[in-house]
């Protein structure tokens, strides 16, 4: 691996090599659900990152839908210390 | 990382600590003040199991902090080692506003560099790169915390990010569909 391919810029910190890189991403490919059933092993990376963007954006959105949820479910009960506890024993 | 379970453990713990406070606190809450609430909950007890072992949860923990109304219920979620997680999320703004001056530097740098390529195959490769420059600026929108790391890191942090933020989610509806059996009966 030539220096000239290193993308590190920064002086004094060892420079991370185009292996090492690939390596996330693929790693990256793997948790999305998206890349991962198409079952193709060449993912370009700005598939990959664009991939991730969505599935990250998918992600919040969902956080967001369940808070709503839970709002108005929470709403009429409180969450009080006995109900904590049930829920506890329900998800361990 | 920690195994999964151990996480959503972590994790379900301070949540319930944080709504806990929340409706002792206060009494009547509207439907988006509960709501947010939840939220900011959920993502802080989140952050925190982490144990500001990562750049993203650090962030997340400084940019809650920054909100007085939010104080009291981060710092509830934290616990003890409140002092020395914002300590720490501290360093990393102070952190940032030395690499965006070194940035802007690099970047103008850069620019009068590629002016110069000129054939078909650079063309061709330098589209590719400016499609993943562009792809990774989104992503370092999305990360909190992202804008000031490099490319190597952002992509580690996404990584871990991705998990919390799944086992957040699995967390949630389970508790979201045990409420709605609970009342129910």
């Amino acid at each position: 691996m030539s220096s000239r391919r290193s993308r590190s810029r920064q002086p004094g910190v060892s420079r991370i090599s185009d292996d090492q890189i690939a390596d996330l991403v693929s790693k990256l490919q793997q948790l999305i659900p998206e890349i991962r059933n198409r079952r193709s092993d060449k993912v370009s990376a700005s598939k990959v990152l664009q991939e991730t963007c969505n599935y990250i954006r998918n992600l919040h959105r969902e956080v967001d839908d369940l808070s709503d949820r839970l709002s108005a479910l929470l709403a009429s009960t409180d969450t009080d210390s006995d109900q904590a506890a049930i829920i506890r024993s329900l998800l361990m | 990382m920690r195994p999964p379970t151990s996480l959503k453990k972590e994790f379900l713990k301070k949540w319930i600590m944080g709504l806990q406070l929340c409706s002792s606190s206060k009494k009547e809450m509207s439907f988006l003040e509960r709501k947010k609430a939840i939220k900011l909950s959920a993502d802080v007890a989140m952050a925190s199991a982490r144990n500001a072992t990562t750049r993203w949860s650090r962030a997340l923990i400084s940019n809650a902090s920054k909100d007085d109304s939010n104080k009291g219920l981060v710092e509830c979620i934290l616990g003890p080692e409140s002092e020395s997680l914002k300590r720490a999320s501290m360093s990393l703004v102070l952190c940032n506003k030395r690499n965006r001056s070194k940035k802007i530097l690099r970047k103008s740098c850069s620019i009068r560099r590629a002016r110069k390529s000129s054939s078909q195959m650079v063309m061709a490769s330098s589209i590719a790169k400016r499609l993943v420059k562009k792809r990774t600026q989104v992503l370092k929108s999305l990360v909190p915390g992202g804008g000031s790391m490099s490319e190597f890191s952002l992509i580690e942090e996404t990584l871990d990010y991705i998990l919390s933020l799944r086992a957040q989610v699995d967390v949630m509806r389970h508790l979201a569909n045990a409420t709605e059996l609970l009342n129910r009966k």
